[in-house]
């Protein structure tokens, strides 16, 4: 018996991740929070011990509302005064 | 952009003819757990029946979380999975237009640890062309219509669009309202105009999608004025414990059954009347808003409300849509939206 695949076609928009520095001293460190609760929270204390442990330049940046996708203009940002984004969620 | 053509619907699959169908589409990750009509290309093509003179290869939507793209041989292929007749098939495919709508916001419903689910309301003439049921019962077992329509659109996004529980969906504990969600507005008991036309939407037949929860019960069996029925309807909005309560676009849809509606009508009101009600009945203190949520998606005007002030649980009477489903009884619903997403109310294209 033959049957059709119910998926469709996949049309991901293309992307890959920028090369990793391999030392952060020096670096200027973008923190995304996405405004989930306890989010900042741990993104904060996660930017404080960064900039502690490497020296790193660490700059806090928050979306506006987790259910959306991040605002162009954010990335923006990011882009401009970042070499290095981390960020995460939490609930 | 780039295209991952693996998985298309115009490459076949063989299968073997003793095969449990079921087990071989799990292993692929497919299916929704329940057995499947096998989509064979003698039934998609006559599925495809259902939208003679257009394209099967036309993308009539790209559905994320997976950016799938959903052609109508696509939609076709899910919904005889789904046990749909020809005669749905126009009904889904505008369907799933209306999903992709921006406003709709549909990675985010798909994504979201939320339990919230597309629920798919059928309006207009194709209701009784289709069988389509709006009647007794009409969110429960029954129709073939309703029951395999709302299977087959969640198919499509399970498969389409890749709202996989733990991949591309991360709901929390799901829920029923995953499996279908879809119902047909009784317009022959209503005593307003139809739904779709109180939107702007004034087509022989249109679909609905609101992204909301299971249907919450609303039981008045005394009332014999408009107040005492809103006003239950207004407890079942307001509450700490929807999402919607700290999003002021959020939409409630109100399900009133015929009987309530009546109530209302006989009254005077009209739709409008309700909703406004609704908007000034259904409040929380602030300041229990405040303590509840941190970080409140409100309006700026609510944002500078006082602790002592009673907040509405939506920024607007427009947010709070009025139809009327069901049958004989005096139980209606609300169904809270996920938050951030606005249903979206779409000709059926002929």
């Amino acid at each position: 018996m033959q049957i059709h695949p119910p998926t469709g076609a996949s049309s991901t928009p293309p992307a890959s991740l920028a090369p990793t520095p391999a030392v952060l001293a020096g670096r200027r460190i973008g923190i995304l929070d996405n405004r989930k609760p306890n989010a900042g929270l741990l993104l904060a204390r996660l930017a404080e011990r960064l900039a502690g442990r490497t020296g790193a330049e660490v700059t806090l940046v928050q979306t506006k509302n987790a259910a959306i996708p991040c605002e162009d203009q954010v990335l923006g940002r990011l882009v401009e005064e970042v070499e290095l984004v981390l960020t995460g969620t939490a609930d | 952009m780039t295209v991952d053509t693996a998985g298309s619907p115009t490459d076949l699959l063989e299968v073997d003819d003793d095969a449990d169908l079921i087990e071989v589409l799990a292993s692929l990750g497919w299916g929704d757990g329940l057995p499947v009509v096998a989509p064979t290309p003698e039934r998609v093509e006559a599925m495809l029946a259902g939208c003679s003179g257009r394209d099967p290869e036309e993308v009539v939507a790209t559905l994320p979380p997976r950016f799938g793209q959903a052609t109508r041989l696509a939609i076709a292929v899910n919904a005889v999975m789904a046990g749909c007749l020809p005669d749905h098939l126009p009904v889904l495919v505008s369907a799933v237009r209306a999903l992709a709508h921006t406003d709709l916001n549909l990675r985010g419903v798909n994504a979201t640890t939320h339990c919230v689910a597309p629920l798919l309301v059928v309006h207009g003439e194709v209701v009784r062309s289709a069988g389509y049921h709006g009647g007794l019962g009409a969110f429960g077992p029954g129709s073939r219509a309703n029951a395999t329509t709302g299977r087959a659109l969640r198919l499509i996004l399970l498969h389409v669009a890749g709202a996989t529980p733990g991949d591309g969906d991360a709901s929390t504990q799901g829920g029923p309202a995953k499996y279908g969600f879809c119902v047909a507005e009784n317009l022959e008991a209503s005593p307003w105009t139809g739904y779709a036309a109180s939107v702007g939407v004034d087509a022989p037949s249109a679909v609905t999608i609101h992204c909301g929860e299971a249907p919450h019960n609303v039981h008045d069996m005394e009332s014999s004025d408009p107040t005492g029925i809103l006003d239950k309807v207004a407890s079942a909005m307001a509450t700490t414990a929807q999402n919607n309560a700290c999003i002021s676009q959020g939409e409630y849809l109100v399900a009133l059954c015929p009987e309530h509606a009546a109530t209302c009508a006989d009254a005077g009101w009209s739709r409008g009347d309700v909703a406004s009600y609704l908007f000034q009945r259904a409040r929380l203190p602030v300041g229990e808003l405040k303590q509840a949520f941190g970080h409140r998606a409100w309006a700026p005007w609510m944002q500078a409300l006082q602790d002592g002030d009673a907040a509405p649980m939506t920024g607007h009477p427009d947010n709070i849509r009025i139809m009327v489903v069901g049958g004989a009884g005096r139980h209606s619903s609300v169904i809270p939206s996920w938050g951030m997403t606005r249903s979206v109310t779409i000709p059926i294209e002929p």
